[in-house]
């Protein structure tokens, strides 16, 4: 077992009736690319948003480097080093694709609080962004508005966004939910080259399979709200009790192919 | 660069023509021009927190009056050094805001813009009973003009209109020259981050509420300047300074001139100032005429009056298709 990175302990969430979280004692390492699964209503999202600080924690304790984080606002887990990315696009849809990425940068940096320094001053930030944009392949959009932008790009600019507030651990949120094979191909060796250069820890949650196996170097199954198998892509493919759920619960959600 | 060249030289026009302007006109000219910078003053800095940051204040009436009251109090009990009271004038709408803007910027939108009305009426109301210290309805008279000295080193007469549009062309000059680079500035990103996506903003790593609070600050000491500035011009301050319909001045000018652009709210403001000044010639009430011309503008002219123009002079290849 490799340096743990977050720590949780008996993480628990409800809404209402629903379970969506039960005792949840998750340890994610540092470096290893995981992969979240499960059927829909797993609590997959609700436990991102649980890690990340969008939605309380109603019972349990997060650690993150040894650090208890369980009732630090958003803006604070981030300058610790916790992003994530969205589901559903959620960039600044008026601003133009390098304004976008260049408020994580600044932020980062303490440099968003500059009232009177003019932006292109910023010669700094300006190259952190730029080299940002080179990653995940939208230099060449830059100054073009997000709202303009195509679906694909902007899944990259949403991914572009979370890379830029450069965090130890990246939660991805279904990254390549609605892009075209081409630009899924992009992005998922973005990712893998990213996880190798070793600075940031993903966590992707996906719903298709072809990328879980290919990208994840651990699968972490949840099912109404526990982890029902935790291990290597193999292990995971082999459990009796994955084959279950899924072939019982929601047979097409193995091998779904996503169109959004 | 170029439209950055062409912006600088049409300011640069703008303030000169501005400086000529008491050479040019009679007595009444030169009023309506201060009373439309000081209009202008508050709602650029009003647009900070609107078109920048996305927040509607109803209340903004009340740091206009804390900074008229604030130099009004400075110059009959302290001091009568107008830069001295202009600051005091500013420093109690900054207070003030932080008070008030601590307690409204957990809220958003429509609660948001209720919160700041309340606190802006309960301001006015605070005004208008504490009869023994702010003179009530009556307002706080007898303010002075006297001359702008600084350590004694020299005096300038600011006694006439004339004189006096002078040191508000300087606060003028100064506000939008300061709303400017807060415009262009990482901070003034920051607050079109929370505009267009608060809680992404979060995710970027920003403290939306700290800069909202911040720029709730800011935009209450531009207020502030612009109330003090007004006080030594009628030489009192009035308890309808913060009253709603005052609040929602800046709100109209921006709408008017367009909330995107700097130079939006300034255009509105000389709109707004110059329609009520003729329609006034015509009815006592310039409210329903106004009311019209404004219905006109919201509707036909998208993004208000400088949204439009700078369409129009926008390169047709510019302009997107869909």
């Amino acid at each position: 077992m490799g340096e743990p990175l977050l720590t949780t302990e008996k993480l628990s969430n409800h809404f209402g009736m629903v379970c969506t979280a039960r005792d949840l004692d998750l340890r994610i390492e540092r470096g290893v690319l995981t992969s979240i699964i499960g059927p829909n209503g797993a609590g997959k999202s609700t436990l991102i948003n649980l890690l990340t600080g969008h939605l309380p924690v109603q019972a349990g304790k997060i650690r993150f480097q040894g650090r208890e984080i369980t009732r630090l606002p958003i803006h604070k887990r981030v300058r610790l080093g916790i992003c994530r990315s969205f589901q559903i696009v959620n960039v600044f849809p008026e601003l133009t694709v390098a304004q976008n990425v260049m408020i994580p940068v600044l932020a980062r940096t303490g440099r968003s609080w500059r009232a009177f320094r003019g932006l292109s001053r910023e010669t700094a930030a300006l190259g952190e962004t730029e080299a940002f944009l080179e990653k995940v392949g939208l230099l060449k959009e830059r100054d073009t508005p997000a709202t303009a932008l195509s679906h694909g790009d902007l899944r990259l600019l949403e991914v572009g966004v979370a890379l830029a507030a450069a965090p130890t651990l990246l939660f991805l949120d279904e990254p390549t939910a609605g892009m075209n094979p081409v630009e899924r191909v992009r992005l998922l060796d973005n990712i893998r080259e990213l996880a190798r250069e070793g600075r940031t820890t993903f966590v992707v949650v996906e719903h298709d399979m072809d990328v879980v196996f290919s990208l994840s170097e651990r699968i972490i199954v949840l099912h109404r709200g526990e982890i029902l198998c935790d291990g290597t892509p193999e292990s995971v493919r082999a459990d009796a009790r994955v084959r279950e759920v899924y072939l019982g619960d929601d047979v097409s959600d193995l091998f779904r192919y996503r169109e959004e | 660069m170029k439209a950055e060249t062409r912006n600088a030289c049409a300011a640069a026009a703008v303030l000169l023509a501005l400086c000529a302007v008491p050479f040019l006109v009679g007595k009444f000219t030169i009023y309506l021009a201060i009373r439309i910078m000081l209009l202008g003053i508050f709602a650029v800095g009003y647009n900070l927190l609107l078109g920048q940051t996305g927040l509607l204040s109803f209340g903004h009436g009340a740091f206009y009056a804390a900074g008229a009251y604030g130099l009004g109090f400075f110059g009959l009990h302290v001091s009568g050094n107008p830069l001295l009271g202009v600051a005091a004038g500013v420093a109690v709408a900054v207070l003030l805001a932080v008070l008030v803007g601590y307690l409204c910027v957990r809220h958003t939108e429509i609660y948001f813009a209720m919160l700041t009305l309340a606190f802006g009426m309960m301001v006015f109301s605070l005004i208008w009973n504490a009869r023994e210290i702010t003179g009530g309805d009556d307002g706080l008279i007898g303010i002075m003009r006297s001359p702008v000295s600084f350590f004694g080193l020299f005096q300038i007469p600011i006694g006439t209109d004339r004189q006096f549009y002078y040191l508000v062309l300087a606060f003028f000059a100064l506000s939008v020259w300061a709303a400017h680079r807060i415009r262009q500035s990482p901070f003034g990103l920051a607050l079109a981050g929370i505009r267009e996506n608060a809680r992404r903003s979060e995710f970027a790593g920003v403290p939306v509420r700290r800069y909202r609070l911040a720029v709730f600050a800011l935009s209450g000491a531009f207020a502030g300047l612009a109330g003090s500035l007004e006080t030594l011009l009628e030489s009192n301050a009035r308890p309808f300074m913060a009253h709603w319909t005052h609040s929602a001045e800046p709100v109209l000018v921006s709408l008017l001139g367009g909330l995107s652009s700097l130079a939006g709210p300034l255009v509105g403001s000389a709109i707004f100032v110059a329609m009520r000044e003729i329609i006034q010639r015509f009815t006592e009430n310039w409210m329903l005429g106004f009311g019209i011309v404004l219905l006109v503008i919201i509707m036909g002219f998208r993004g208000g009056v400088m949204g439009t123009l700078s369409g129009l002079f926008r390169k047709p290849s510019a302009r997107e298709e869909g």
